[in-house]
């Protein structure tokens, strides 16, 4: 008995000590989406990923550098004044969800502290590629943005893209990585309670200069699990999930009449990136071959199981408004044989494996995340294919970390990856990442990429700078240092009963600050 | 004896360090560093340069001895560090978690223990018939089942098909009428998390029980109660549960030491705040000082617990009492 009354007095002591968590007052319209990952504080330093970051906070232009036409955000306009100057009119009578004023300082004091602070995926797209030498504040709706060389594309791609934080509460945050108080933005979305790993809890700015939330009070519950995720869908406990259906899923989900399921561009690559930086693909020719010698249509057909395409345009992604729409990089083993042939890459001992000039086997590795089941399938296929033009290709996978540092120290001849929206179809990033060693080294000898680079950079004109972009992608395809293996689309579930307001942005899913706003 | 004490605190000492030890370079020895969590899924796009900015922003460039030096300062004077993760100080965040890993684990091992000891003994007492071979089959095939299918067995039956229970989380999205309310609510919540610990940790302490139970009723002590006349029930609770519970006793203590660890599957299954899925979203990220926190506790506990059956074993079992006395 005496043992009964202390378990059961223990059992109370641990509920009632949780049981002051998670209290607030219901509100009438709600919309609960399951997200896979716990973003922090929301901020642009805690990692938090765009579609979470858009429901705070705004950037001049909207929705993203991935459309053909951004629309008006925090500014209402844009004027080149000369090569390298921009004159941006802000939209006014716009608040902080603490009720400050938005001025134009919070613009000028953002891109100088994305700019000057800690880094994150946004500086360089104002330290480097393009450099934003000053923001001037005109008055208090006016702002003066001076490049360091020309940026034509600034509106379209930088402005749309860095999202303006309030240099009231960030002036003086020194370690933003550490900061965990509750963001201020001027999104549709105010967050109001955050429980780390539990739950997201926002509700609707009704001051939003941009549109009118659609719902009164957003809930996001964090279920990493993706299992865990579509059975709280099924079963109406969410009412949408944030990560893309998997394809064995599909069907049953189209067929359940509570449930319905929508198709986005992802604007991602599934790519094989060979290491351009030892034997035997810095040599650029072997690179051309592997590229050739890859059937990405019998890849796409086998491992997406028709959802998505066979990724025969290359790098950029070819549905990014920014891509060469000539680009081609067409499979072609009897080219890739010719080649290899041609290099002295041949196979000497009858093994049925190639061999460098020096004698050493074309014995090579491809890694891949162990966790990610249609990469490892995928990542089989191409070395049976490259196992056809005499190369071995033995597929490696690693846990997830493991590849990151293996990514990260170079130890790796190949390795099949993903690279999303921001890398596959931001034309700057593409740029940046020739600087940054994702695709290329800046102090890496490449002749014909520099004469191109001067060129970019002096374009001074949309269409100036989108030509020298095709060229580079068209020289980036000759001699891949990513290979695009497939482009895959993204199918997103939710209960239309609850929303049926989602529509895709190329990039961002359905999920995101758009499809739950009423413009 | 008072050299015995010595020796033996000096042991568990030594098992403090090592184990601190281990809890520092295990983490940094895995692969991978916590850059993708910082930066997000865009982390391969910076330079070399930018990556060792943010690892400086954590002290995480400095020498590795540097860190460990810092470490354990830091855990002399009570300090776990700042999660690189969450931004927060790792004492705060393991404080606020424990309580839910308690919730589900306490009951989830008290429950396990009653029952398995009780199917265990039933088992035994009916060894080579037909009430023992059901039971073994059944708990052997539990045991085989990793505890994660069987959480997902019961969400399909109790979350989807029946929909009695939610399916994750531990409070309900808006508070319940009360205190009681609310509490109930939490207890629902609890519901399968406990009964999938329960199932999977079921088979362990049945056998063990079932074992102990079996060589106690061989013992001479058990016969000449049987001789005398007693009970079969005063028996089996007065003569053979009395030492055959001794192992169990030991197990359970020791399985309290590792509470602390979580159950790092379940809590991930069930959306659970607990120190599993703590752990387990800290190894993904590769946040340090969170795993060193996490593991400190885990391993304070196992060494607590251990030293707990050493304290307690003899004041139930009098032969280890005489031993230690002479």
């Amino acid at each position: 008995m005496r043992l009964h009354l202390a378990v059961t007095a223990i059992l109370l002591v641990l509920v009632s000590a949780c049981a002051d968590a998670g209290s607030t007052d219901a509100e009438a319209s709600r919309l609960v989406v399951a997200i896979p990952r716990d973003g922090g504080p929301i901020n642009p330093y805690s990692g938090s990923g765009d579609f979470l970051l858009g429901f705070v906070y705004d950037r001049l232009f909207e929705p993203s550098p991935f459309v053909e036409e951004a629309w008006p955000g925090l500014a209402t306009g844009a004027r080149q004044m000369d090569d390298t100057t921009w004159v941006v009119d802000l939209r006014t009578g716009v608040r902080w969800h603490d009720g400050t004023p938005f001025s134009a300082d919070d613009v000028a004091f953002t891109y100088h502290y994305y700019r000057d602070g800690p880094p994150n995926r946004f500086g360089h797209h104002v330290s480097d590629v393009p450099t934003i030498d000053r923001v001037v504040v005109l008055d208090s709706v006016t702002v003066r943005f001076e490049c360091g060389y020309p940026c034509p594309t600034l509106e379209r791609i930088t402005m749309a893209d860095l999202p303006i934080i309030p240099r009231h509460v960030w002036e003086g945050v020194t370690s933003p990585r550490t900061m965990t108080r509750l963001p201020v933005g001027t999104g549709p979305y105010v967050l109001e309670e955050y429980r780390p790993d539990q739950l997201y809890r926002f509700r609707a700015n009704h001051d939003y200069a941009q549109g009118t939330p659609a719902f009164e009070e957003l809930l996001m519950p964090i279920l990493s699990d993706a299992s865990s995720a579509f059975v709280a869908l099924r079963t109406g406990q969410v009412d949408a999930v944030a990560r893309p259906v998997p394809p064995e899923l599909v069907e049953s989900f189209s067929n359940d009449p509570d449930l319905d399921v929508m198709t986005s561009p992802a604007l991602s690559i599934v790519e094989l990136r060979p290491n351009y930086r030892r034997p035997p693909f810095e040599d650029p020719v072997l690179r051309r071959a592997l590229s050739l010698a890859v059937d990405r249509a019998g890849l796409a057909e086998r491992v997406l199981l028709g959802r998505g395409r066979p990724g025969d345009r290359g790098y950029p992604h070819p549905d990014s408004p920014w891509t060469d729409p000539a680009s081609s990089t067409p499979s072609d083993p009897a080219e890739a044989r010719r080649l290899l042939d041609g290099s002295g890459v041949v196979d000497r001992d009858g093994d049925g494996v190639r061999e460098m000039p020096d004698g050493t086997h074309l014995d090579l590795e491809v890694l891949v995340d162990a966790g990610e089941a249609t990469r490892v399938r995928a990542a089989e296929l191409v070395s049976r294919q490259l196992g056809d033009v005499g190369i071995r290709a033995r597929v490696v996978p690693l846990e997830s970390g493991a590849l990151s540092q293996r990514s990260a120290t170079r130890e790796y001849d190949m390795f099949v990856s993903e690279i999303g929206p921001h890398g596959a179809a931001d034309p700057d990033q593409f740029v940046m990442s020739h600087r940054s060693g994702y695709l290329w080294e800046a102090d890496r000898p490449f002749p014909a990429w520099d004469t191109l680079f001067v060129r970019w950079k002096a374009a001074a004109t949309v269409e100036d700078r989108s030509r020298a972009a095709h060229d580079m992608q068209r020289l980036f395809n000759a001699h891949p240092t990513s290979i695009a293996l497939y482009y895959p689309d993204e199918i997103w579930a939710f209960r239309p009963a609850e929303h049926d307001g989602w529509f895709p942005l190329p990039g961002h899913g359905i999920v995101h600050k758009w499809s739950l706003v009423h413009r | 004896m008072a050299a015995l004490r010595w020796r033996r605190s000096g042991q568990y000492l030594l098992v403090v360090w090592a184990a601190l030890t281990l809890n520092f370079l295990l983490p940094r020895m895995a692969p991978g560093d916590p850059l993708d969590y910082l930066i997000g899924p865009e982390a391969e796009i910076l330079d070399d340069g930018q990556r060792e900015a943010v690892l400086a922003e954590f002290g995480l460039d400095r020498p590795l001895p540097r860190q460990y030096v810092d470490y354990l300062g830091g855990l002399v004077v009570g300090d776990l560090g700042i999660s690189l993760r969450y931004g927060r100080s790792v004492s705060a965040i393991l404080v606020e978690r424990i309580p839910w890993t308690l919730l589900i684990l306490v009951p989830s091992i008290l429950i396990s223990t009653l029952l398995a000891t009780a199917l265990g003994t039933l088992a035994a007492s009916r060894r080579g018939g037909r009430a023992d071979g059901s039971l073994v089959a059944v708990t052997l095939m539990i045991d085989s089942l990793p505890a994660f299918w069987i959480g997902m067995v019961l969400i399909a039956v109790f979350a989807v098909r029946l929909q009695w229970l939610p399916s994750f989380g531990a409070v309900p999205f808006d508070p319940a009428d009360g205190a009681l309310g609310q509490a109930l609510e939490i207890g629902r919540r609890a519901v399968l998390p406990i009964a999938t610990m329960v199932i999977g940790s079921l088979g362990h302490t049945f056998l063990l029980a079932r074992a102990s139970v079996l060589t106690a009723l061989g013992e001479d002590h058990v016969l000449m109660a049987h001789a005398k006349g007693l009970r079969p029930r005063r028996v089996l609770f007065g003569h053979v549960l009395r030492t055959a519970l001794l192992p169990v006793y030991t197990s359970v203590t020791l399985s309290f030491g590792s509470i602390l660890g979580g159950a790092v599957l379940i809590e991930t299954v069930f959306a659970y705040p607990g120190l599993g899925r703590l752990v387990f979203e800290a190894v993904a990220a590769r946040d340090y000082p969170l795993l060193q926190g996490a593991f400190v506790l885990t391993a304070l506990g196992v060494i607590a617990a251990n030293w707990l059956a050493d304290a307690t074993y003899p004041r139930f079992d009098p032969r280890v009492r005489d031993m230690s006395a002479s």
